[in-house]
């Protein structure tokens, strides 16, 4: 209803100051709405729905090096799934995406709590956690990679001061590796998720704080059992925020770890890459994209649609 | 707004494209654009050489570089699928290529090629991989090897090391320089350097008959022999020798561990020198170059090369013919390698100039028995060599493997990538 108010006088300025002149027809608002809705939705449907087909059309031909059409059924994905470099980078997507989007979140919001209670120089703090954001994963890559490196990075760094056993070199352990991913993320991203819930925190209605002091409610259980659940939404667009930042992670493996050693540190956004651009493997390159979507839609799919669901029957 | 910002790009390279090709007049006839990833301070300066020759006879070069080997060629391939091929190209010569030719994307030079009399100059191996169908569809530019073994002469002699000729003396050598405090092996740690170690071992162990048909034939025999496992076993024992912050280090990195004294070996290509010369050090000199410890003298080869657009206007015809004889014109090949560090791919040019090194690669080469494809691109198809880059990295990376393990999962990555 309130879009149809706000949209009628639109409607009269693309008249063109010539309010005299009264067109004859008139579409209904909803109707002009739509039809200028239409380049977006060719745009995306062309763009992002057709080359959804057509990337899964790709993954079941021979391609290599150009798309051809000589259909092998699911011979790529047989191949995909007997590959090991696969599989890696499949499990270090779900090491990476669980302490990626927990760390951000945990962190983000205690900085958020923590700023929130009136912490002296906010204004610092908040330029201080926020800055990393303003930087590309391919620097925060670079500049973790010199700090992890273990000649001389941090644990040079601690060893020159006296702590001559001091190890920290998972940077270069194939099975710790994919950790230095998660710390450089979540170092790059804790600022944003702070950001949100800080707006979150300060959207909360005063009264409800009011009232918890005058019942004399503690104020980790005002958090824990009424601040928390109020900021509901605000956790689901950091979650979808988040994985939407881990599923295309590629810059900050790239220029981290370079997916090593060996492709320890490998994801599967970066192995379709590989495979797309170096390797001339179109076909199998096109089957793990393909599946990539099936692991998002498989991942988020339901809680997506929970909660729409809700919210729809909330209204 | 991404999106948007390339569209506008785009538009704008157009509007320059028509407004040039309009505005060009018909007497600049031999105007080609030459699309290249050789962008770095010496790289560049070495193609400069060529592109002199090429404006001196006539032609105007429009420079198009693309930073990165696999960038520039996706982005060549990208435009031989939208029909607007560049008249010249940098591409590696191969499989990939052939694949490309076949679908009617790439220019064959073979006039040039017969004219210039290619087939009696050209070394075997190379000649056969830059043809398709028997006609020339490249211009073969320079030969790399990756077989060398770089060593600091003065860590060396402290150590009271000799040049090792073997890989056992180069593992006892490695141990005393360990127990010494050095680095033995200065190796950066991408999959591609560990290849190139891997297959410097392989030769040097297995021999060049034996490299020739694990890779040249990709013979499943040989895959699975003795000789592989061998292969294996001493390319585990380089593990020890190696620094903690090895993985992920560039290859130029490691020129420099080796340079400043830090590391004794660096087993890599002759790129290095171009690290080298530019630290002011003359190849041969304070840091010495040997082909690595091997049982027979070979060469492992790796190819830079030009490549032609299709296309049926005249003009870029004769500036592609015109850029053919350049490549392969005897002074343009001294000027170009001296630079670049690499040899001439002409077996009949030697020049005084070159450094010692080189001078042992031109010599190396003079018996094609020698003469070894590369894995990095040179030969085999590219799924191929990813493969082999993966299997040798793996291996590399995870020291509980056994050389069995190892020998098993080269020949079963292979395997499902051919």
């Amino acid at each position: 209803m309130s879009h149809a108010e706000q949209s009628r006088p639109a409607i009269l300025m693309a008249d063109g100051g010539a309010p005299a002149v009264r067109p004859r027809w008139r579409l209904a608002p909803l109707t002009a709405a739509r039809i200028a809705l239409i380049p977006a939705a060719v745009i995306t449907i062309v763009c992002f729905y057709a080359f959804i087909v057509w990337t899964f059309v790709i993954s079941l031909t021979r391609s290599r090096l150009l798309p051809v059409y000589d259909f092998v059924g699911f011979d790529q994905y047989r191949r995909l799934f007997a590959s090991a470099r696969w599989w890696t980078a499949m499990e270090n997507l779900a090491i990476h995406g669980t302490l990626f989007i927990a760390g951000c979140t945990v962190a983000g919001y205690a900085l958020a709590i923590m700023i929130d209670r009136g912490v002296r120089a906010e204004g610092f703090f908040r330029t201080v956690f926020m800055l990393p954001l303003s930087m590309s994963f391919i620097v925060t890559g670079l500049i973790w990679q010199w700090m992890l490196n273990p000649v001389f990075g941090i644990q040079d760094a601690v060893r020159d001061l006296g702590w001559e056993g001091f190890v920290f070199n998972w940077i270069v352990q194939p099975d710790r590796a994919i950790y230095t991913l998660a710390i450089a993320g979540i170092w790059q991203q804790v600022g944003l998720c702070m950001a949100l819930f800080l707006a979150g925190l300060r959207g909360v209605d005063p009264n409800v704080w009011k009232a918890a002091r005058i019942d004399g409610i503690p104020t980790w259980r005002v958090y824990t059992d009424i601040v928390t659940p109020m900021l509901r939404p605000v956790f689901f667009t950091v979650f979808v925020l988040l994985s939407a930042l881990v599923m295309k992670s590629f810059d900050l493996v790239v220029a981290l770890t370079g997916g090593g050693p060996g492709f320890a540190s490998d994801l599967p956004a970066r192995f379709v890459v590989d495979h797309i651009l170096n390797r001339q493997e179109l076909g199998l390159g096109a089957a793990g994209a393909f599946m990539m979507l099936c692991t998002v839609v498989a991942v988020i799919g339901p809680y997506l649609y929970r909660e729409i669901h809700k919210s729809r029957g909330a209204r | 707004m991404r999106v948007s910002m390339l569209m506008t790009g785009l538009g704008t390279g157009l509007a320059v494209a028509v407004a040039t090709g309009l505005a060009a007049p018909a007497a600049t006839a031999q105007t080609a654009e030459v699309l290249h990833w050789w962008t770095s301070g010496g790289e560049s300066a070495a193609l400069g050489e060529v592109r002199s020759a090429f404006t001196a006879r006539g032609g105007t070069w429009n420079d198009t570089p693309i930073a990165g080997g696999a960038n520039a060629r996706a982005a060549a391939v990208n435009r031989m699928i939208g029909n607007d091929a560049p008249a010249i190209f940098q591409f590696s010569i191969g499989e990939q290529l052939k694949e490309l030719a076949a679908q009617g994307f790439v220019g064959d030079v073979q006039e040039v090629a017969a004219a210039g009399g290619w087939d009696a100059v050209l070394p075997p191996l190379i000649a056969r991989i830059a043809k398709e169908d028997g006609k020339y569809i490249a211009a073969p530019l320079n030969i790399h090897g990756e077989n060398w073994m770089f060593y600091n002469t003065a860590v060396l002699e402290k150590a009271g090391v000799a040049v090792p000729k073997t890989w056992p003396e180069f593992l006892e050598a490695a141990g005393r320089l360990k127990a010494a405090g050095v680095t033995p092996i200065a190796l950066g740690g991408q999959p591609w350097q560990e290849r190139v170690l891997f297959n410097t071992v392989l030769l040097g162990v297995g021999g060049r008959e034996h490299y020739a048909k694990v890779y040249g034939d990709l013979d499943e025999a040989a895959m699975e022999s003795d000789a592989m496992l061998e292969a294996f076993s001493t390319f585990a024992a380089l593990r020890g020798f190696v620094d903690e912050g090895s993985p992920g280090r560039r290859w130029n990195e490691a020129t420099a561990m080796l340079m400043r004294g830090d590391a004794a070996f660096q087993f890599t290509g002759d790129w290095a020198k171009g690290e080298l010369v530019a630290a002011g050090i003359e190849p041969g000199t304070a840091v010495g170059c040997m082909l690595a410890p091997a049982k027979d003298a070979a060469y492992i080869m790796a190819v830079d090369a030009f490549s032609f657009g299709a296309t049926s206007d005249p003009q870029v015809k004769a500036a592609q013919k015109l850029m053919a004889e350049v490549i392969m014109d005897p002074q343009v090949q001294i000027a170009f390698n001296r630079r670049k560090g690499s040899i001439p791919v002409r077996t009949d040019v030697t020049d005084p100039g070159f450094d010692s090194c080189a001078k042992l690669a031109i010599a190396t080469i003079k018996d094609p028995a020698t003469h070894l494809v590369s894995t990095g691109l040179f030969g085999v198809s590219s799924a191929v060599s990813g493969a082999i880059d993966d299997a040798i990295s793996q291996f590399w990376n995870s020291p509980s493997m056994t050389p069995e393990q190892g020998r098993s999962l080269f020949v079963q990555t292979i395997g499902d990538a051919r």
